[in-house]
């Protein structure tokens, strides 16, 4: 019997109201009434037992109370062993005659014994096997506050049924409650102590105890005695706020006297009281309105128009009764096997959805139609119904209807933009490795380009027949190739390595040759008659670039001139007179932007310091402003007060290069993280318009410079964006941009695809420089 | 006439007949003025309609001369019947049927190679312009290709594909740089110009056997200060006219004794190195231009004669523009400006009004009346090349026949009667479409033409009556292609 001590104890634990209840039954032969002081006061409001319990003296009291006592520590009482019973709690380790009962209670043992059997074997009075079950635990101390704790479960019957009984009905487990005490027993406790709150003297019809009120449910009767409102909070008679007080003031807003009419009856309404009183002696006017016809008028009447309706000829003009039509054989529950569904049908009805079924039920065939099931959708469409009703919609929603074409800005179609450059029509293949740059001439005939193998090659544009080739680095690749603008003269500048080369290719006619190699030659005489640029400690400065011949064998393919510069230089950028340029090299320090002047062989060093790694540099096209692209800027420089005129910001994470409109007020910037962005300049250092439509970085952008409104950027996606960008010379309207044709063709090596490109100067041209060693002419 | 009908159709199971109008523009094969109309059956083809007018009731040939038939411009491609219902018409409208010498295609027949691109030809027949200004007969067999290439020499070539004569190097007084245009200008002189802005004079003679030849030059020209892009030459007048990449048009004089003196800056050409190579070469005589009328904005691209009137010269130039020259007053009396740089030139001389047929770099070729009086200026658009086209040729049999050639690789031939309403993409305007594409042998093997005709590139084309279509490319071949049946109807 062990374990059941042990369940027990636990049990104890587990049920906080028995621990002082036990320790009272326990306590009670020992300590008697003092000790109970204590706890009646404790449990002052609620109706407790031990309090009538302590004054007991008599045995059948005290069995009384053992029920009672039974009942709160759920201990099954036997009727045939009051005797036992005596023995209180302490009887678990009852024995004999006695069958010993097993309470396991709580959701832990519920948990631990989850496969056990909830039934123990024991063995009844007359030896034989006895299924003890375990107690239902109905959970009633769960969060369902609704229902009342129904202590009695005899029902709706009257308590009189059991006046000759001892007990007044049973708990939820069958025990028996019993009789709670009254009379004379009661009285003498009632004279000992003081009458409790709430203390009614009535009886609960359902429990037979004393029917204990609460503060608050007096209160709620209170209230209703005194016909108010029963609930709380509510004030039915408020003071009233005076918001125009009936006091007379002292001093009044008008000292005017009270005028006549307010103390004289008026003449008028006497007037039309006595026609009222006349309408209504003579009856014209009823007091009241009877409310019968009231009532009568107010119904609301629905008429059954197939109310006898009997049958009729088939007519267009009769409706007859909505009818359903009858049920059919393949209804019926034993339906005649042609009209049960074959296999396939079967699953073919199961396979389709609900609502697309031709037939809600299938054709079931039972032998008795006591065999017919009960229609197992029942509940499901009472839920289905209950679920339409409750979400139903009571506001119709009217969804916003756009066309989402309507949405897109209004843009014209490329076709009405032409002319642009739709398709490759010439290939200039030749270079060995990549094409790093490329310019058209000015007078539109020459196309050069420089490449990793070190040459610069000049070819005639239509027709990509090479013409003229000169090598000029030996391991580095040709960086840049531009040509310098105006027609009086041809001259290249070509970038390779630390060098910058001026080359006039024999290409044209001696008279601009002559002229060509004139203006080259021009500088030697001012560089060696310049003072040499000293110091302050009086030392010969050493100067930024040295301008020498670069020897016989250059020189008599048409190389000039070489410049010596400190670093790698990346990017030409001639001035639109043609008498300066400007090299960029970004791994240099302080000398990253330099300037040249051709007819002096002059370099000069603008910046002393930069606010960045310099990308790119551009002149103007028509004022003497200098625009200097660094990694996330674009900063513009007034050449003659030399000072910066704008910061422009376009938000790219690493400017690749950038291009300056014809007109001057506009500008385009490529950066590697694949943006193409339009500046307004006169309308803000931020982007005007911001595009994405490659798939790798932008490596050059270019403007049309020759009058048609087009600009393309290359990628190295190996593709070409050629856009339309109207720039109105009004300032109210803004550039017009549309994106026009997307040119395919480069071949994308080693992630590079197209490295530059150029206009041609008159026509929609364009040429594209391409990692793949070709060079294309797209028009 | 209607017996004869019926023996013709006889064999069709007639299933209905129509009404047709046989006309056509060829005098000699002109039907006398009752036998043009007829009932024909509505299922008959192009092949049937052609033996109808072969009968010996109808034109009554002694070799039957395959025709084809024009219908409201177009070719007639299927049965009269499928044209009728693909048209619309009933069966009771009578037809106007024009019928022209059906076109063979051009078969391939020689390829010649070169060394290099090869940039121009011109051919030396009896029938050329060349062979007949100075009354000399050409003997049929003798006939001469003349090819410039961008190696800088000439070729003269037989039509068996052997080179007779190739032209001195640069250092012997060649040219120094690639030529870019050679024509003859009689069976014993010839004139060339290229990239090294002078035009050429060679002499050309000839062995006995016709195996050997000499090129010798006799003349050079200065005067451009560009490269020149092309020329055309007047025999009977000594005049050659040429049209360079800075804008201007020369017109020059092959008479040593009347050409004036060069101008001695424009002498010396080239860098140091290449000057001297000059010193060493041998003393030819130097002339310049009888004038050079720079009327253009951009290169001139092509300058040729008026075939009928050679005091009037056009230009074509990459400004957009065609200029009338009068060469008496060297003014420019006309400008036409069309909408897209123009590349090549040539004249069809032999339709009422004389047209003008322009290649541009956007892909077509824009036929322009080059009158004054004339309203509108462009008459007709020639579309189907996929690259520039740089080379005009016009048919030297037909009025209505034109070849060009383009950088992507084929020469195309026209009939400027076929012709079509053009889609309002096109610029709406007459369209007309390739007759033929002649492909380049070479790039026969090739399923795909390359991109921007890479290596198959056609510079040059010349159609000979005799010879037949002689063009020039990048693939380095002079490719002879037969014109059209030109043995078939010398014999009618």
């Amino acid at each position: 019997m062990a374990p059941t001590t042990h369940q027990r104890k636990r049990k104890a634990v587990t049920r906080d109201v028995d621990v002082p209840e036990i320790s009272n039954v326990e306590s009670e032969a020992e300590f008697g009434d003092a000790l109970l002081e204590g706890i009646l006061s404790q449990s002052e409001d609620s109706d407790d037992d031990s309090g009538e319990e302590e004054e007991e003296d008599s045995d059948d009291e005290n069995d009384e109370e053992d029920g009672l006592e039974a009942l709160d520590s759920d201990e099954i009482p036997t009727d045939g062993d009051s005797d036992a019973g005596k023995s209180n709690g302490k009887a678990t380790t009852a024995n004999g005659a006695n069958a010993i009962v097993e309470k396991i209670i709580g959701e832990q043992q519920l948990v631990e014994d989850d496969d056990k059997p909830n039934y123990t074997i024991t063995t009844d009075a007359n030896g034989g096997e006895r299924y003890v079950y375990e107690e239902i635990n109905p959970v009633y101390d769960s969060d369902d506050s609704d229902a009342p704790i129904t202590t009695n479960t005899i029902g709706d019957i009257p308590l009189s049924f059991y006046d000759s009984y001892p007990h007044i009905g049973y708990d939820i487990n069958g025990k028996k409650i019993m009789r709670p005490a009254k009379g004379e027993a009661l009285d003498a406790l009632l004279d000992s102590i003081d009458v409790p709150k709430g203390w009614t003297g009535l009886t609960d019809p359902t429990t037979g105890k004393p029917l204990n009120l609460s503060q608050d449910e007096l209160e709620i009767l209170r209230r209703i005695q005194t016909n108010e409102l029963p609930e709380d909070g509510y004030d039915q008679y408020p003071a009233t706020v005076e918001y125009f007080t009936g006091i007379e003031e002292i001093m009044p807003l008008s000292a005017a006297p009270e005028p006549k009419r307010r103390f004289l009856p008026s003449k008028h309404e006497a007037k039309r009281i006595m026609k009222i009183v006349r309408a209504i002696r003579e009856g014209r006017i009823l007091p009241y309105r009877p409310p019968e016809e009231q009532k009568e008028e107010d119904e609301e009447v629905h008429y059954d128009i197939w109310q006898d309706e009997v049958p009729r000829p088939d007519h267009i003009m009769n409706i007859p009764a909505p009818k359903m039509p009858p049920p059919g054989y393949d209804m019926s529950y034993n339906p005649p096997p042609e009209y049960l569904p074959t296999k396939a049908e079967k699953q073919a009805w199961e396979s389709t959805d609900v609502e697309d079924r031709e037939k809600e039920y299938l054709p079931t065939a039972y032998d008795a139609l006591r065999k017919v099931p009960a229609y197992d959708k029942f509940i499901n469409e009472r839920f289905e119904r209950s679920l339409d009703l409750y979400l139903a919609p009571r506001v119709r929603k009217n969804r916003l209807n756009i066309d989402p074409a309507s949405l897109l800005p209004k843009l014209p179609r490329p076709e009405e933009l032409k002319p642009f450059p739709t398709v490759c029509s010439t290939l200039f293949r030749g270079h060995e490795g990549r094409v790093r740059s490329l310019a058209i001439d000015p007078s539109g005939v020459w196309l050069a380009s420089g490449g990793d193998d070190g040459t610069v090659r000049v070819w005639e544009l239509l027709t990509g027949r090479q013409i003229w080739s000169a090598k000029i680095g030996d391991e580095e690749a040709v960086n840049a190739v531009r040509w310098r603008p105006g027609k009086d003269a041809v001259i290249i500048a070509a970038a390779t390595g630390e060098d910058v080369y001026l080359l006039a290719p024999p290409v044209v006619d001696p008279e601009t040759d002559a002229a060509s190699r004139a203006i080259l030659d021009h500088g030697f005489g001012h560089a060696t008659n310049a003072a040499p640029s000293l110091t302050a400690h009086g030392a010969k400065k050493e100067p930024v670039a040295k301008w020498t011949r670069p020897g016989t064998r250059l020189e008599d393919e048409g190389v000039l001139i070489k410049i010596t510069l400190r670093t790698t230089v990346k990017v030409i950028s001639w001035h639109r007179c043609g008498d300066f340029f400007s090299t960029v090299s970004p791994t240099a320090q302080r000398t990253a932007v330099a300037i040249h002047t051709l007819s002096k062989h002059l370099t000069q060093i603008p910046f002393r310091r930069l606010p960045g790694i310099p990308q790119t540099v551009q002149f103007h096209p028509s004022r003497p402003l200098f625009f200097v692209a660094t990694q996330r800027t674009i900063r513009s420089y007034d050449l003659q007060k030399q000072e910066l005129v704008k910061i422009i910001q376009p938000g790219a994470r690493w400017i690749s290069s950038f291009d300056i409109h014809p007109g001057g007020d506009n500008l385009i910037v490529g950066s590697y993280d694949r943006r193409l962005l339009w500046h307004d300049l006169d309308l803000s250092t931020r982007p005007y318009k911001t595009m994405r439509f490659h798939s790798k970085a932008i490596r050059a952008v270019k403007y049309h410079k020759g009058g048609f409104p087009l600009f393309a950027d290359a990628s190295d996606d190996g593709s070409l964006q050629i856009f339309h960008g109207k720039v109105v010379s009004d300032m109210m309207e803004n550039a017009t941009i549309v994106p026009v044709k997307v040119l395919k063709g480069h071949k994308v090596k080693s992630a590079l695809g197209v490295m530059d490109i150029d206009w041609h100067p008159r026509e929609p041209w364009c040429v594209s420089a391409g990692a793949d060693g070709t060079c294309r002419l797209w028009m | 006439m209607d017996t004869t009908m019926e023996e013709i159709v006889a064999p069709s199971n007639s299933p209905g007949q129509v009404q047709v109008y046989f006309t056509t523009n060829s005098e000699d094969i002109e039907l006398p003025e009752e036998k043009r109309q007829l009932r024909v059956p509505t299922d008959v083809r192009r092949y049937g309609l052609s033996q109808i007018l072969n009968s010996e009731s109808m034109l009554d040939t002694s070799s039957p001369i395959p025709f084809d038939f024009l219908i409201n411009g177009t070719f007639l491609r299927t049965t009269i019947d499928e044209y009728l219902v693909a048209n619309g018409l009933s069966a009771e409208t009578t037809l106007n049927l024009q019928y022209v010498r059906s076109l063979i295609p051009p078969l391939y027949e020689a390829s010649f190679e070169h060394d290099d691109w090869v940039s121009c030809v011109d051919v030396l027949s009896g029938s050329s312009a060349a062979g007949t200004w100075n009354g000399q007969q050409i003997t049929p067999g003798q006939e001469r290709i003349l090819s410039g290439s961008y190696d800088g020499l000439l070729r003269i070539w037989n039509k068996s594909g052997q080179t007779i004569a190739t032209s001195t190097s640069s250092s012997a007084g060649g040219h120094t740089s690639s030529i870019k245009s050679a024509r003859f200008i009689s069976p014993t002189q010839i004139a060339s110009a290229g990239l090294d802005r002078t035009i050429r004079i060679w002499k050309y003679a000839e062995a006995q056997d016709g195996f050997s030849g000499d090129l010798k030059p006799t003349l050079e020209f200065y005067g451009h200060t560009g490269a020149i892009d092309s020329i055309d030459v007047h025999g009977p007048s000594d005049r050659i006219l040429s049209a360079s990449i800075d804008g201007t048009v020369g017109l020059w004089t092959t008479q040593k004794s009347s050409a004036p003196a060069a101008s001695s800056s424009l002498l010396t050409s080239g860098p140091l190195a290449k000057r001297r190579k000059l010193t060493t070469s041998t003393s030819t005589p130097q002339r310049g231009p009888l004038s050079l009328i720079s009327s253009h904005t951009a290169p001139v691209t092509a300058a040729i004669f008026n075939p009928s009137d050679s005091t009037v010269a056009y230009s074509a130039s990459q400004d957009h523009t065609i200029k009338t020259l009068d060469l008496t007053t060297l003014e420019v009396v006309d400008t036409r400006t069309t909408s897209h740089p123009l590349l090549s030139l040539a004249a069809l001389p032999g339709i009422t009004s004389q047209l003008l047929a322009a290649g541009t770099s956007a892909r077509h070729i824009t036929l322009l009346d080059p009158r004054i009086s004339a309203s509108s200026t462009q008459v007709m658009t020639l579309r189907g090349h996929t690259n520039k086209i740089v080379s005009l040729s016009p048919d030297p049999e037909s009025n209505y026949g034109l070849i060009s050639g383009s950088h992507d690789g084929t020469c195309r031939v026209w009939d400027l009667r076929s012709s079509r309403q053009g889609t309002k993409d096109e610029g709406n305007g007459l369209v007309g479409e390739a007759v033929y594409v002649v492909e380049r042998d070479s790039q026969k093997g090739g399923a795909k033409r390359p991109v921007g005709g890479e290596g198959i590139k056609v510079f040059g084309v010349t159609w000979d009556k005799d010879v037949g279509i002689v063009s020039a490319g990048e693939d380095k071949m002079v490719q002879v292609n037969r014109g059209r049946g030109v043995t078939r109807t010398e014999s009618l």
